[in-house]
């Protein structure tokens, strides 16, 4: 006995994790800035009398910073060590995982997909906090007619940064804190499939931020989140950190959405039919499904972009034979499914809780499964309604707005989801349930203005006006951004251990969806009166709609600033939560607060789906019939398992 | 369905649920109709020719056409948050039914059907305003966008050229759309037109001012600095006058 510890190192966990031991966020940012000053330097230097120099320095500064900084936070050391021929041992994987290392873990290249998650949410939250900023600065800019609050030159610099900072933002603001969080234990997994992948998708974005943050130095997006051709090929260097922010972030979407398929696919716990995945998981995946196609085409216009700009290409120049309709054409194959990888995933959250606050099955799971495939399936084929007015092919535009019409149709059906499941439930009006409530109102708004829309000679009318800002407002906040905050009530106190402070989680609540409503409910009648969008000055006739919306957008301000104390407030001295506060059905809740490392002892055995409230045919397992999950019936044949195992078990 | 039974007489119940929800749909649904009657349209003032005017019914009969759709959701959520509401954590469930399969299937079949009654409501628009495009002797109007400026030139009327756009009354325009740097929008705003002024091709809008007066041009495109400064006037003239208008500045009729 005394032998064999002698035998032992004396410490045998401090070595692990090797070189990553002495990584994370400060040696990444070191990292960036020593690559990011080299770059500088030799593409200074070596282009200095050149016309283009500057763009080129830019681009080359920045993907250098880039570099730097994954290297700096070790996302090279895994492929290193591989082509090296090393093996990471088990203790070197608990390191990775972030085992035992406390706050660190979480500014760290950490596998553990709960960190990962918690990363997410952080960063959308940073995301939100930027674009908040800016949208309060646009509103208070549009006071009144003439306020020179703002010079132009600002004002479209601010306005670029806010629309791709947002959409960004909105892109991660479900599938990243809650599809790497919570998804992967709903489905009764211990990991992602590609845990390195995971902290690989998190630190890209991560590197990318403070590239799209210096175009506000680099003389601005001047075109608006959609960087049109050929207004882009004369902008400022600041549309080169815009191109490179996209690529970046392209990688990192197209990463994201091969890991978070691939656990979908094949680590779903036994019994964990397609019939019994939640519907969240749903959600997740046509998000990330969709934008692995989709993302591509924007990195793709951004190369061309990139060539045009600093190689002299001609791609989007009409004069050297190229075409503006071509980068619109990228931008909106890309565009279109863009805002149902939006969407979907918080509307999927919303279907996924108004079971659970409703004490009812959800309403029919087989349509609320095809009305999700149908909006995957249509939205890559409605990109052109987004240039009826471009004149690119007007041929075309009937066709398109038959697509477009479609849509309607599977939406609708989310709708009926929805509805049947309140229906003659028990409504417990929660934050959570809440959100539901406001994405019926305002979705239904958002929804039949897109109607209008999509209507040809309508569109002609409205395309460039404030009638469509006011619309995709509703649909990606008002719908969108209400199921994130809704889905952030729900499985906060998973996440965190601690409840959200149920009265400031309310007072937010007010706050901004009266303030959503007066702000964009005036938007839509001075788009009707034919304000254009994206201006920083407007007549006079329109002074009292823009009052109106500067006046809503303060509300949602105040309404965003006491959510941002609720969640900090919460997350530290918050109330602690019970594992399974709502008393909900699936498997994230029958893990215990604070979750383990890999999340499940013994790994479930799905025996039904999540929704049966009210069915008789609970089976009689666990201590507390009331709180234990119908479908986690913890099987004795698999036997515990050890932390740290592999983590491709569990699929069937 | 036992947990049915403890409740007393649920039939009665819930036949009394749904005639409240019916009787909030339609109140909702009128409420609704009547916005749709009044305010879309009025929002986008006075039509200035027969295209504004199909876009005004359009946003009216939608509005009209979504009311009940709109409606019946905000009904059912507004009496579920209100009478199926329960006071803090619920104690029971609710009932246990998965899914109503006519109640599904008519779902979709309504919508459907409006979505075609949309379909066909907006290809027959289409074909109306498109017709001032085919009519024998239009106007044809050449309109360049530039940073920041709009220039449109009469090829028909010896190349006069003007910063603001002069039309005939009852006339058939046909625009040629073109730009020599940027992508612009042209926007008349109470004729209801608008095409983009893309560099390297042109691009074409139609359309027939039934209207005399004034209206507004404005670029509907980013388009740089002083976008939001891009805007004119069109002025919508007695033939005669236009036609002075022409030979005044240099053209001929």
């Amino acid at each position: 006995m005394t032998a064999a510890l002698v035998d032992q190192p004396v410490e045998p966990v401090s070595t692990a994790g090797g070189m990553l031991r002495r990584l994370n966020l400060v040696t990444a940012i070191a990292g960036g800035l020593i690559l990011g000053l080299a770059g500088w330097l030799i593409s200074h230097s070596l282009l200095q009398d050149d016309d283009l120099g500057s763009d080129q320095v830019v681009l080359v500064t920045l993907s250098c910073w880039a570099a730097g900084f994954m290297i700096g936070i070790g996302a090279l050391n895994g492929p290193i060590g591989w082509a090296l021929g090393r093996d990471l041992r088990h203790e070197d994987e608990l390191f990775l995982a972030g085992k035992d290392q406390g706050v660190a873990r979480y500014f760290r290249f950490t596998t553990d997909h709960k960190v990962v998650g918690i990363q997410y949410l952080v960063v959308t939250m940073v995301l939100f906090a930027f674009g908040g900023t800016l949208a309060m600065l646009i509103r208070t800019n549009l006071i009144s007619p003439h306020s020179h609050f703002l010079n132009p030159q600002t004002y479209n610099a601010i306005v670029g940064l806010h629309g791709l900072i947002m959409i960004i933002a909105t892109i991660i603001m479900v599938t990243g804190p809650f599809g790497n969080f919570i998804m992967p234990i709903m489905i009764g997994a211990r990991d992602m499939a590609f845990p390195r992948l995971n902290a690989l998708s998190l630190w890209l974005i991560v590197a990318a931020i403070p590239t799209i943050l210096s175009a506000a130095v680099l003389g601005g997006i001047p075109t608006g989140w959609v960087g049109y051709a050929p207004l882009a090929d004369q902008a400022p260097p600041g549309m080169d950190a815009y191109s490179v922010f996209i690529i970046i972030f392209a990688v990192s979407s197209a990463v994201a959405g091969a890991n978070i398929t691939t656990t979908v696919l094949t680590m779903r716990a036994r019994g964990m039919s397609w019939n019994r995945t939640p519907i969240f998981v749903y959600g997740t995946v046509a998000s990330v499904g969709l934008a692995i196609p989709a993302f591509p085409l924007f990195m793709a216009s951004q190369v061309l972009l990139q060539v045009d700009r600093t190689q002299g290409g001609q791609f989007f120049v009409a004069s050297g034979g190229g075409s503006p309709w071509l980068y619109s054409n990228l931008f909106w194959l890309m565009g279109h499914p863009e805002v149902y990888v939006i969407l979907i995933p918080a509307l999927a959250a919303l279907m996924e809780l108004t079971p659970v606050f409703s004490r009812r099955p959800l309403f029919s799971f087989n349509a609320a499964v095809i009305s999700i495939a149908g909006i995957v399936g249509l939205s890559i084929m409605v990109w052109a309604h987004h240039m009826y007015a471009s004149g690119w092919a007007p041929d075309l535009n009937g066709p398109f707005m038959l697509t477009t019409e479609m849509i309607s149709v599977p939406t609708g059906l989310l709708f009926l989801v929805i509805l049947g499941t309140v229906w003659r439930g028990r409504i417990w009006t929660t934050v959570p349930m809440m959100a539901t409530y406001a994405m019926l109102w305002n979705f239904i708004i958002g929804g039949i203005t897109g109607i209008y829309l999509s209507d040809v000679p309508a569109d002609y009318a409205l395309h460039g006006s404030m009638f469509v800002t006011a619309h995709f407002h509703y649909t990606l906040m008002g719908a969108g951004l209400t199921g994130a905050i809704g889905a952030l009530a729900y499985w906060f106190p998973k996440m965190t251990g601690r409840m959200l402070n149920e009265r400031a989680g309310y007072i937010s609540f007010w706050f901004v969806q009266i303030g959503f409503n007066v702000t964009f409910l005036g938007m839509f009648a001075v788009g009707l009166a034919g304000q254009p969008r994206r201006v920083v000055t407007y007549a006079q006739l329109f002074a009292a709609g823009n009052f109106v919306s500067t006046i809503g957008a303060y509300s949602i301000g105040i309404g965003m600033l006491v959510l941002l104390y609720a969640v900090i407030n919460s997350w530290l001295h918050g109330q602690v939560a019970p594992a399974n506060p709502w008393g909900a059905k699936t498997l994230e809740w029958t893990v215990p607060n604070p979750i383990p490392l890999e999340n499940f002892e013994v790994l479930p055995v799905v025996t039904s789906d999540a929704y049966g409230y009210g069915e008789e045919d609970e089976p009689a397992s666990g201590i507390d019939p009331e709180r234990e999950p119908v479908l986690a019936g913890a099987s004795a044949d698999l036997g515990p398992r050890p932390v740290g195992a592999s983590n491709v078990e569990g699929g069937p | 369905m036992s947990a049915e039974s403890i409740v007393a007489s649920p039939k009665r119940r819930r036949r009394d649920e749904v005639r409240h929800i019916a009787w909030l749909w339609l109140g909702l649904t009128i409420l609704l109709v009547l916005f749709s009657i009044w305010v879309p349209a009025r929002l986008m003032g006075p039509p200035a020719s027969p295209t504004m005017r199909a876009v005004e019914s359009t946003m009216t009969v939608f509005s009209i056409a979504a009311s009940p759709v709109a409606a019946l959701v905000w009904a059912i959520a507004i009496y579920s948050l209100f009478r199926w509401k329960s006071r803090g954590e619920p104690t029971e469930d609710g009932p246990p039914f998965r899914g109503n399969g006519p109640v599904t299937a008519s779902w979709a079949i309504v919508s459907s059907v409006l979505c075609v009654f949309l379909l066909i409501w907006g290809l027959a628009e289409m074909t109306s305003t498109t017709s001032p495009a085919e009519a024998s002797n239009p106007l044809v109007v050449n309109v360049t966008g530039q940073q920041w400026v709009w220039t449109f030139s009469y090829p028909d009327q010896g190349d006069v050229e003007s910063d603001q756009l002069y039309l005939p009354l009852n006339r058939p325009v046909v625009f040629h759309v073109s730009s020599r740097d940027v992508i612009h929008s042209f926007w008349v705003v109470q004729m209801g037109i608008k095409v983009d002024a893309n560099p390297g091709v042109t691009t074409k809008t139609s359309v027939t001012p039934d209207k005399l007066g004034v209206f507004d041009i404005r670029c509907a495109e980013l388009c740089g600095l002083r976008h939001a400064d891009m805007e004119t006037s069109a002025h919508v003239v007695n033939p005669a006058d236009f036609a002075a208008w022409i030979t005044q500045n240099g053209g001929h009729t």
